[in-house]
């Protein structure tokens, strides 16, 4: 242990003392932090896995789902809820979850919303699912569109058919309509022709009539002097009565032959109108079936219009808004809502380790092969597992260092994520581990100091664009996806993303922990034969050179010969 | 007492033997030379020595003086590890950390108490002379202090052995010395003293014992005169003035304990049986045929040139 520690002082000791270690060690990661920043962009996406939830899986919502899984989608069924499908999100085996209507047939005036869920956190994968998914989205849209197009255009061509029907039945109409008038007027002449005007009245029959009046009227007068005289005997009485009812049936047949003449002009008149109001009646009769007709068509035409009327109410999508945009989508963000640096901040932390460890790791490896010491560690009783852990041990304190540095700078604008701090810290020590062996493992297998932290670059930029941050791992090919699963980066910033964004407890992400606790382990074991590999090398070395001696001397000597 | 034994040890290398069957015995308290040729199989020795490299065949053996028994190596490795010191060829410290940062954690990543460290630090650094530059940062020393650093961070842990590779390669003649002083003054301390270099003046001044490489085997091993034996004998010269009359002088040598006489123009080379002896009479004969003593060489055999007798005699 105390071997450890010394070994550990040591290494720290010379690695402050190397200016240009200690540079690259400090400035490499915050470069790289920077060609992060101006790298960012996306691309065409491919081998999406996305999640569908439908209330039902009807015909046009599975033809949705055919037209993306036609483009190369994944596509995974979530039939009872949309949470198990936002877990899988969380846990970034699905990009993106769609919640699809029943139907996406639009059958009023409410346009058919259309949500997606995606991880915020993972920035550009948001941008490329929303790109992808939506435009298939635009185009399912467009076709709705059309289709609604299409029916009211198909109404309308059925009125016009029904209009051009009812046109025909119209001009019928007005025909019949124009009989009817026409009838009408020569019932209007024949009757205006009619002389209903009484026969001119001889002047004696004109004054008959009052005379007749006056004289009843001065019969009646001595009917009623008559009756009430006192002084008149009953029978003369009487007989002044039969008197005057015989004048008044004189009266009575006063002018009867004048009358009667002027009955037969009227007699003769009314035969004439007779005549007249037969043949206007006959004409009526013919107005009247005209009417008859015109009524029946109008009714014709009132039907093909109540026709047309439900035609046209079966068109039940009017607003235009909803005709050119039947379908409306609303992104989701899964998780609670943060800052963007939240989302950006597990890659940073993970990258931040991923590169320091690398370049520790190669550059105290390399400064110890390359130190005038080296060859003296060979005689030193320390074992080779003592060197390496102080090696490694160097490093996480370092490491360590940094990580402090930053979370305490991070603290200031994410005071939220204190909580997750310390399954961060674990996840960040593991993962630094296994970065700080693959460094250490590229400082055995490089023997200058320059092409080592070249090397440690070339790897960690090599994970680091295969791992999602600059571009998203959905524009690999599927299997080179597969692979990449494995990739170390890759899992831990999963692992970081999920306990600092979603709050994941520790034993939902055991299998990748698992994975890269399984890889420090197998990687240390490599350093372990790395390192035995190097005291081999440098004897191979040294007896490489000794041979070449050999070699020359014996070509000198034959030279000699 | 042996501490390191290497036996009947071959390193191969794509079907090349670096080192063919090696046998080699090192004892406690030996100052132990490796040369060779580059390409000989001298570092592969020592790092064979180290345990950084594991034999093809063969084994390394460790007397452990504790428990009286010899133990492999390489199936022992980190247990023997605390008794080796290993400074390779170049400079295998921490140059961002300080003298005594870099002290401190190779002391404490051996394993030493606090206080053992501090009292193997303190005299380390005094030893070192390195007292005063304790806190300077060990980039920032001199290319000599930089190596003595090198050395205390091998030597902190109070090991039995301490192996070298070149340790004075590549520095300049002042400083060559200053370190071959320090390892003389290290190896007094008991410690065994294994280095290998190319600068075999410095072998001959300051190791006890020597062992040649040659092609992945070792030629020679032993002390230094042990070595010389069978290449060069030590010899006089001795120069004639003019006139001198070089008949009567030759002859009057054959009557000395000498193996042979070479006769060049203007001198003569004698090769004593016993030099001691030899030169005792030798000074009579100067002295009675009026010759000068400085007209008297003697010579012994370096180890260069037995070196470079056995490169051309491979060749």
């Amino acid at each position: 242990m105390q071997s450890l520690l010394l070994l550990t002082k040591k290494n720290l000791k010379l690695l402050l003392r190397a200016k240009g270690s200690a540079l690259v060690i400090i400035f490499a990661p915050l470069l790289l932090i920077l060609f992060l920043g101006l790298a960012y962009s996306t691309g065409t996406q491919l081998g999406l896995h996305l999640g569908v939830h439908a209330p039902s899986f009807s015909d046009d919502v599975t033809s949705f789902i055919t037209l993306l899984e036609n483009d190369g989608y994944t596509i995974s069924k979530f039939e009872t809820s949309i949470d198990p499908c936002i877990e899988e999100i969380k846990k970034g085996d699905i990009h993106s979850c769609i919640v699809l209507p029943e139907s996406l047939k639009v059958e009023g005036n409410t346009q058919k919303e259309v949500k997606f869920y995606v991880d915020p956190s993972r920035v550009n994968l948001v941008w490329a699912v929303q790109q992808a998914v939506e435009s298939k989205f635009n185009f399912k849209s467009q076709e709705i569109s059309e289709g609604l197009t299409n029916n009211i255009f198909s109404t309308l061509a059925t009125t016009k058919s029904g209009v051009a029907t009812q046109k025909k039945s119209i001009v019928s109409i007005k025909e019949k309509g124009n009989g009817a008038a026409s009838s009408n007027e020569d019932v209007q002449k024949t009757l205006k022709s009619l002389d209903l005007e009484a026969p001119s009245t001889n002047p004696k029959i004109a004054n008959l009539t009052g005379d007749v009046a006056n004289i009843k009227d001065k019969i009646s007068d001595a009917r009623g002097a008559l009756s009430t005289s006192t002084t008149i005997d009953p029978i003369e009485k009487s007989e002044i009565d039969d008197l005057l009812s015989a004048a008044e049936l004189e009266l009575k047949a006063a002018g009867v032959k004048e009358l009667q003449a002027e009955l037969k002009a009227t007699k003769e008149k009314f035969s004439i109108v007779a005549s007249a109001i037969r043949t206007s009646s006959t004409k009526l009769d013919s107005s009247t079936e005209n009417i008859q007709n015109t009524v029946k068509a109008l009714n014709d035409v009132e039907t093909s219009l109540t026709g047309i009327i439900e035609k046209l109410d079966a068109q039940k999508v009017t607003d235009s808004g909803v005709v050119s945009s039947p379908l409306v989508s609303t992104i989701e963000q899964v998780g609670a809502q943060a800052s963007f640096l939240n989302y950006l901040f597990p890659a940073i932390l993970v990258l931040v380790i991923m590169f320091s460890s690398l370049l520790l790791g190669t550059t105290l490896v390399m400064m110890e092969k390359n130190s005038p010491a080296f060859l003296r560690n060979f005689f030193l009783p320390i074992s080779k597992g003592t060197f390496i852990a102080s090696t490694y041990l160097t490093t996480l304190i370092m490491i360590v260092v940094e990580v402090v540095i930053i979370l305490a700078i991070s603290l200031f604008f994410l005071e939220e994520v204190l909580a997750t701090l310390p399954s961060v810290a674990l996840v960040l020590f593991i993962a630094a581990s296994v970065f700080a062996f693959l460094g250490m493992g590229v400082g055995y297998l490089f023997t200058s100091e320059e092409t080592g932290v070249l090397g440690s670059i070339s790897l960690g930029s090599l994970f680091l664009f295969l791992s999602g941050v600059l571009l998203p791992l959905e524009g690999l090919p599927v299997w080179l996806q597969e692979i990449n699963q494995f990739n170390p980066f890759v899992i831990a910033e999963k692992l970081v993303r999920e306990i600092f964004i979603f709050s994941t407890p520790l034993i939902d992400v055991l299998p990748e922990l698992g994975i890269i606790l399984g890889y420090a382990v197998l990687l240390f074991l490599l350093i372990w034969f790395l390192e035995s590999l190097v005291h081999k090398h440098l004897v191979h070395r040294f007896m490489k050179n000794h041979h070449r001696a050999h070699r020359q001397k014996d070509k000198l000597k034959k030279n000699d010969a | 007492m042996e501490v390191i034994n290497l036996k009947g040890v071959t390193q191969r290398f794509k079907k090349v033997n670096i080192l063919d069957n090696v046998n080699l015995a090192i004892n406690q308290g030996d100052m132990l030379g490796v040369i060779g040729q580059s390409g000989s199989g001298k570092t592969t020795l020592l790092n064979l020595i180290t345990g950084f490299i594991q034999p093809t065949d063969g084994d390394v053996v460790y007397y452990s003086k504790i428990h009286h028994e010899e133990r492999s190596l390489t199936k022992n490795l980190n247990k023997v590890k605390k008794h080796i010191g290993f400074t390779p060829q170049h400079n295998s410290f921490y140059p961002k950390l300080t003298v005594m940062e870099n002290l401190l954690h190779f002391g404490r990543l051996y394993g030493l108490d606090k206080k053992t460290l501090k009292d193997n630090i303190k005299n380390l650094l005094e030893f070192t002379h390195l007292s005063h530059h304790k806190k300077k940062l060990a980039e920032h020393l001199s290319g000599g202090m930089q190596k003595r650093l090198d050395i205390s961070c091998s030597l902190v842990h109070r090991p039995k052995i301490l192996v070298l590779d070149e340790p004075t390669a590549d520095l300049d003649p002042v400083l060559q010395k200053e370190i071959l002083h320090l390892l003389q003054e290290v190896n007094k301390q008991g410690i065994t003293v294994v280095f290998a270099s190319h600068h075999l003046e410095s072998i001959e001044k300051i190791c006890n014992k020597v062992v040649i490489i040659n092609d992945g085997r070792v030629h020679s091993y032993g002390s230094l005169d042990e070595i010389r034996a069978p290449f060069m004998r030590d010899h006089f010269r001795i120069k004639l003035p003019k006139g001198a009359d070089k008949e009567h002088i030759i002859e009057r040598l054959r009557g000395l304990p000498i193996k042979n006489i070479v006769q060049k123009r203007h001198s003569l080379v004698i090769t004593p049986t016993h030099v001691g002896r030899t030169m005792n009479e030798l000074m009579e004969i100067i002295k009675d045929e009026g010759l000068q003593l400085n007209d008297l060489h003697f010579k012994k055999a370096s180890l260069n040139e037995v070196f470079e007798k056995i490169v051309e005699g491979e060749k």
